[in-house]
């Protein structure tokens, strides 16, 4: 298991993601003895080593089934514990795309949060870049180093720091030869998803490259932070200040019925002859009735009185009222459709881009 | 292998992307000894901007030398436009701005006349120099000939100002080529050819393939090496592109404005056609090597054709072979050709686990793709994704997005390879179909969920 390259069977020991239902996602460990309990069944563990990544696997006695997966960023950032707000997909991969890094890019993330987008970032920056991850608060700090750890990120190409950047500042002391650049941190891309980031902007300048472009991204939930933010940015000078907001929606692939109004009619007519037809047949019971009066009673008998309306249903019902169709249900015509999922993130963050252009004399 | 790519400074030969104050745009190649036209703006000498970092903003000055700015509106002298990068007072906007009114009241709209210079006066102030000192004066000059500039408002003023800065200033901004980059220049030039394809798209493609250094990845390309670029930059050099084409030969023309030479871009990518991918086994090219001594009785130009020969059956027997084994990293689909015909070919061909991705313009195209998907049993829940970038008007106090947006960018299917249980689910219990009691508690719970049901059951038929 690693979130920087796939294998294709599960060992003992391996992070798996199990795929228990469209938002739900399940991470766990592989531990032979051990069971993974859902409410659509029990699995055990020892019979996964060995299987392939992405095998279905049935439960035991056959009941119910998961689907075991590898893990990777994207599907991490929906199954991880959370622990703060957490950076969806749309947005970290605009970031990364927008500030232009790839492997061998050297990165600042303030503060690590649930780890979310430290996955994402390490899986760009691969074995030549490297990311540098602040988080203030203890207990989450703690947290997320010991997920960095197991996920091997920590071996890689990361290094978490317990700080609070906005007071302390972003250099480390006693930086480790494998993380260093012209003996410092040297970073070409920041990203800074803090309360303040205007606070953190000042100190920026010892830890960014002199040398190359730098880019910046701000990720802030309010319009009067954004307002902050540009003022400090262009106050330390940095320039084509930009802010934008990501809108990501999924769709949803559903199936509409296609009801032809000549059936409406023709089912209208259907239903109208059969009325015709029942009070027809009352008038001629009433008006019966009405002789049978005059008659005497004894005269009355069974075989005077109409034959029921014929069934319960309808003959002709066009679009299965009344009895339940499946979605696609291939007796019917269905029109293929798109809907937005039902809740849509409306705002994540505004997220204010920078660069600093180091001048050369 | 290359070199890496040099992305911070600039140096000669290399291919950079220019900014022109107008926002348009174009790729350039640095020659040491060039010079570069920017067609009205002006034209500079390559070595004027050598050395600087990639990302500068320069100004053409005298004999088409380029000097660094701070950035493309931004000015140097006390003007100061960019109301978000200093206080706004009054001293610094005396300069134009001493005279501004407190709201537009004023302001009547009598068009054209309003304005005393005409085009000739400013072709002719245009044509006394190439500097860009000459925009600065015609600056001057329009204002000067407003009739109605100390009308406007400040903040009207200042939008003025930064109109005809882009306008006459000979300012354009040097950057490194990278995907966005190129991806921007085709937005730009030739938006079709890019599939209508926006900069966050590219990003959530890019994400949820999972592209990366060291993947192997199966590709259709119909943005004629736009995506393949992209993904040769995240990739850096390790990992491998399978790129299945539909004509004789693959259509990478954007990769002539990269810096990746021939010899880089066999090493990374491997091109097969369809018909090739389709057959792989009986594509393969029966290969047998002569005897030496009959090589080197060849003439020199036999023997050259004989050894091409060889290179071109050897490559094409590798890419062959990357088919047959599959177990590719991701499927990224960026083609026009209809999906529901690729799909047989192209989803047995990826690993467990991995991402199939697709992309297009349409989102109905990928509504016939996700639905067909879902009776599938290999790719394990498919969702189509919309993402879109809202830009804002970003200055200080005056925050609001842009009143217009160009209407583009695309949509993406994205779903994971898996392997249906057959057999693995018969042998625990064949007769043991679920309980109706089971089935609804996991309809209830999984959306669309019809697919993973039908797959089982469709599993448990199949084993009979």
């Amino acid at each position: 298991m690693s979130f920087y390259k796939y294998k294709d069977f599960i060992e003992e020991g391996d992070l798996v993601l199990a795929f228990i239902s469209r938002g739900l996602i399940k991470p766990f460990t592989v531990k032979s003895g051990e069971f993974l309990n859902t409410r659509f069944g029990s699995f055990e563990h020892a019979l996964m080593i060995g299987m392939k990544y992405g095998t279905q696997m049935g439960g035991v006695k056959d009941r119910g089934f998961i689907h075991l997966l590898h893990p990777s960023p994207e599907l991490w950032t929906v199954s991880l514990p959370h622990r703060t707000q957490i950076v969806y997909t749309p947005d970290s991969s605009y970031i990364v795309q927008r500030l232009g890094i790839t492997s061998g890019s050297r990165v600042i993330e303030a503060g690590t949060g649930s780890a979310s987008f430290t996955h994402a970032f390490a899986r760009t920056l691969s074995d030549d870049g490297k990311l540098f991850t602040y988080e203030f608060h203890e207990p989450r700090y703690i947290e997320a180093r010991r997920e960095l750890e197991e996920h091997g990120l920590l071996l890689n190409n990361c290094l978490i720091t317990h700080r609070d950047v906005c007071n302390d500042g972003f250099n480390i002391e006693n930086l480790p030869e494998k993380f260093a650049k012209n003996g410092g941190l040297c970073c070409d891309a920041v990203f800074l998803d803090l309360p303040s980031p205007w606070t953190a902007i000042p100190n920026l300048s010892s830890v960014v490259s002199s040398e190359t472009r730098v880019g910046i991204c701000c990720f802030s939930p309010c319009i009067e932070q954004v307002d902050k933010t540009i003022e400090a940015l262009a106050e330390h000078g940095w320039t084509d200040i930009e802010m934008v907001e990501i809108a990501g929606r999924r769709w949803e692939a559903r199936k509409e019925m296609v009801r032809d109004v000549l059936d409406v009619i023709e089912r209208l007519k259907q239903i109208q002859g059969k009325k015709t037809q029942g009070i027809e047949s009352k008038r001629q019971v009433k008006l019966e009735e009405e002789s049978d009066k005059k008659r005497s009673a004894d005269q009355l008998d069974a075989d005077s009185a109409l034959p029921e309306p014929s069934g319960k249903t309808t003959k002709f019902n066009p679009f299965g009222k009344g009895i339940r169709i499946k979605e696609g249900d291939e007796q019917f015509n269905w029109k293929q459709v798109t809907k937005v999922e039902t809740e849509i993130k409306t705002h994540t963050s505004y997220l204010t881009f920078a660069y600093l252009v180091p001048t050369r004399s | 292998m290359d070199v890496q790519h040099n992305c911070s400074t600039i140096v000669p030969n290399q291919h950079v992307l220019i900014k022109l104050p107008s926002e348009g745009m174009k790729i350039a190649f640095l020659r040491e000894e060039g010079t570069i036209s920017l067609g009205k703006f002006g034209a500079f000498k390559v070595e004027s901007i050598l050395g600087h970092p990639l990302g500068t903003t320069f100004e053409i000055g005298e004999n088409q030398d380029a000097v660094p700015v701070k950035s493309m509106i931004h000015n140097e002298d006390p003007v100061e436009n960019e109301i978000t990068e200093e206080e706004l007072t009054k001293d610094q906007l005396t300069k134009y701005f001493e005279v501004s009114a407190e709201s537009n009241q004023d302001i009547i709209n009598i068009g054209l006349s309003i304005q005393k210079l005409d085009n000739k006066q400013i072709d002719d102030l245009k044509k006394s120099g190439a500097s860009s000192e000459i925009g600065q004066k015609i600056i001057e000059q329009i204002i000067a000939g407003h009739a109605a500039f100390d009308k406007k408002t400040v903040f009207s003023q200042q939008k003025y100002l930064r109109r005809k800065q882009r306008k006459f200033l000979r300012r354009f901004q040097v950057e490194y080529l990278g995907l966005s980059q190129l991806l921007q220049y085709y937005i730009d030039k030739d938006i079709q050819r890019v599939l209508h394809m926006s900069e966050e798209t590219l990003g959530m493609l890019l994400s949820y393939a999972n592209i990366r250094p060291g993947g192997n990845y199966l590709v259709l390309d119909d943005t004629a090496g736009v995506v393949v670029y992209a993904m040769l930059e995240r990739m850096q050099g390790k990992g491998s592109i399978l790129l299945i084409h539909e004509n004789e030969h693959a259509n990478l023309a954007a990769l002539r404005h990269s810096d990746y030479s021939e010899e880089y871009q066999k090493k990374m990518i491997k091109t097969l056609s369809w018909l090739q991918f389709a057959e792989p086994e009986n594509e393969k090219i029966e290969w047998e090597d002569l005897p030496q001594e009959e090589i080197d009785e060849m003439r020199p130009t036999k023997q050259l054709q004989y050894s091409r020969r060889l290179k071109r059956a050897a490559e094409i027997n590798d890419a062959l072979d990357m088919v047959i084994n599959g177990n590719f990293d991701a499927l990224v689909a960026v083609s026009t050709l209809n999906i529901s015909s690729l799909l047989p070919y192209v989803v047995p061909r990826v690993g467990g686990s991995r991402p199939v991705v697709f992309y297009s313009p349409y989102k109905e195209v990928l509504l016939e793709t996700q639905h067909e998907l879902m009776t599938d049993k290999r790719v394990l829940a498919p969702a189509m994704f919309e993402t879109r970038a809202r830009v804002y008007q970003t200055i200080q106090g005056r925050l609001h997005p842009l009143m217009t947006s160009r209407g583009y960018g695309g949509y993406i299917l994205y779903g994971i390879r898996v392997f249906p249980a057959g057999g693995h689910i018969q042998a625990v219990g064949k007769g043991t179909r679920k309980k109706p009691k089971h089935d609804n508690v996991k309809s209830a719970t999984m959306t669309p969920q019809p697919e993973a049901e039908a797959a089982k059951i469709e599993d448990l038929q199949e084993g009979k």
